[in-house]
């Protein structure tokens, strides 16, 4: 027993020891499960837009980048709590406080479309009124669309919100029919549409215009500063733009580009 | 990504899946016995406070109670140690939760001895200790084991609540795995790992039984 709670302690001691490596480690908080942003890629490791974006600007830092994957669900509290020093994966900043958070310069447009199958009837928004709509739980679809949001008067014409906890689940329900279409962010939808093909669509038109960015605890301005200079750089020399297109990203929402 | 690397992947997570479970079943069991006797205790208010504990760590879900363990003590006190230590919140969560089922179970066990045993040990001369520990346990360990065997095969399929505090333990692997290669196959092995778990569980759960059946 004695040596058991030995080995137990060591290890923790050895884990504590581990985390004080030399050199600025920047740890990045990302959703895990937000293609073609932040994802596990096929080797296991996680990579995506954000995350290669977000190596590209540690290397001219000179920094160590550290992916940190948590619940989106509650990632402002973990974010207050240290355990990492950004939320970078796709976050739409519109819906964050200014007040309490140092938010960076917004690095792409974040339409959001309504996703739909061929057959379901739904050709403009005004189709939508009386379907059932899908979202992910949280995403900033559930929140413009829920009430108090800037879309909560469309979202209330929808027959149903129905939430779902990540738009791998909410995609099945919409190919199996439960439901008739998908509020999501446009780069998630070209993604889905990429890879399921014909069938599925976007309505033309987006129900709501919004901006990505990342988002840093009010204390570290100073840190968001030398990010957004070093993204800076990598706008100038292409990186930015050639990177969308490997994820498959519509480079007309670069707005740093423009 | 193949299937051969989802599995490997998977098992990354497993490791921590089992450090849940295995780290919650060796504080939760003996707390549990604490808690119970706590609970049945003479003094009024030891057994209402405890009652008490009980029935809030029974009565809120285990979810919320990981967020309340880890994230509490930061809000209220600036204690950051358990945001840093995921596992240790998780155990601590984890241990208060599952010592109170225990401790119900530990109390049914307990109050079904006939009061007839503690005469017979109190004439043949037998102290209250060691009538409780060399009479009395012997036998409820014996009779809770069907229902201790129930919330451990639950504790395998709730170590998964750990993705609340975004450890990576098996299922959450499996869950980023599945969005983003857009299949349902890691759930499959998730299932196929969990049942494979509870397997082993329920089988050495029936030996112990078999081992303690000694008065048949």
């Amino acid at each position: 027993m004695k040596k058991l709670l030995a080995a137990i302690l060591v290890m923790m001691f050895a884990l504590i020891a581990c985390a004080g490596a030399e050199g600025t480690v920047f740890r990045m908080g990302i959703d895990a499960e937000y293609p073609p942003y932040s994802y596990m890629g096929d080797d296991g490791s996680y990579t995506g837009y954000d995350v290669e974006m977000c190596a590209k600007v540690c290397e001219i830092l000179g920094w160590t980048q550290e992916v940190v994957p948590i619940n989106w669900d509650t990632k402002l509290i973990q974010l207050d709590a240290e355990e990492m020093d950004c939320i970078w994966s796709g976050l739409t900043i519109d819906v964050i406080d200014p007040e309490a958070y140092t938010i960076s310069m917004a690095y792409s447009d974040n339409s959001q479309m309504i996703l739909t199958k061929k057959g379901s009837g739904i050709e403009k928004l005004d189709d939508v009124s009386g379907k059932r709509v899908g979202v992910q739980l949280g995403t900033s679809a559930d929140i413009l669309l829920s009430d108090g949001g800037d879309a909560a008067e469309f979202g209330a014409s929808f027959g149903e919100l129905v939430r779902y906890e990540n738009y791998n689940i909410a995609f099945t329900e919409l190919m199996a029919g439960a439901i008739d279409a998908l509020a999501i962010d446009i780069g998630v939808a070209n993604g889905k549409i990429a890879e399921y093909g014909e069938d599925y669509y976007c309505v033309a038109e987006p129900f709501a215009a919004e901006k990505y960015g990342i988002c840093f605890r009010k204390a570290d301005a100073e840190m968001c500063k030398q990010v957004e200079d070093a993204f800076m750089q990598l706008v100038e020399d292409g990186t930015y733009v050639s990177l969308a297109e490997k994820y498959g990203l519509d480079t007309a929402n670069l707005c740093l580009a423009k | 990504m193949t299937l051969t690397a989802m599995i490997v992947k998977m098992s990354e997570g497993l490791g921590r899946t089992c450090a849940i479970f295995f780290l919650t079943l060796l504080f939760s069991l003996p707390l549990g016995l604490l808690v119970a006797l706590m609970r049945m205790s003479k003094n009024r208010v030891v057994s209402a406070i405890t009652s008490a504990c009980i029935s809030i760590l029974r009565g809120t879900p285990l979810m919320l109670q990981l967020i309340a363990v880890a994230y509490g003590p930061f809000y209220l006190f600036g204690y950051t140690l358990l945001v840093k230590e995921k596992l240790l919140a998780i155990i601590i969560a984890f241990s208060l939760n599952y010592a109170a089922y225990f401790a119900e179970i530990y109390r049914g066990g307990i109050e079904s001895m006939p009061v007839g045993q503690y005469e017979a040990a109190h004439v043949l001369g037998y102290s209250k200790g060691q009538t409780f520990m060399r009479i009395i346990l012997p036998q409820v360990v014996k009779r809770i084991l069907p229902s201790v065997t129930n919330e451990v095969i639950t504790l395998v399929k709730d170590t998964s609540m750990a993705f609340t505090l975004a450890y990576m333990e098996m299922f959450s692997i499996g869950k980023q795995i599945a969005n983003s290669q857009s299949s349902f196959l890691p759930f499959v092995i998730a299932g196929v790992f969990y049942y494979l778990m509870n397997s082993i569980v329920a089988f050495a759960m029936s030996r112990c039984e078999k081992a303690l059946s000694y008065y048949r």
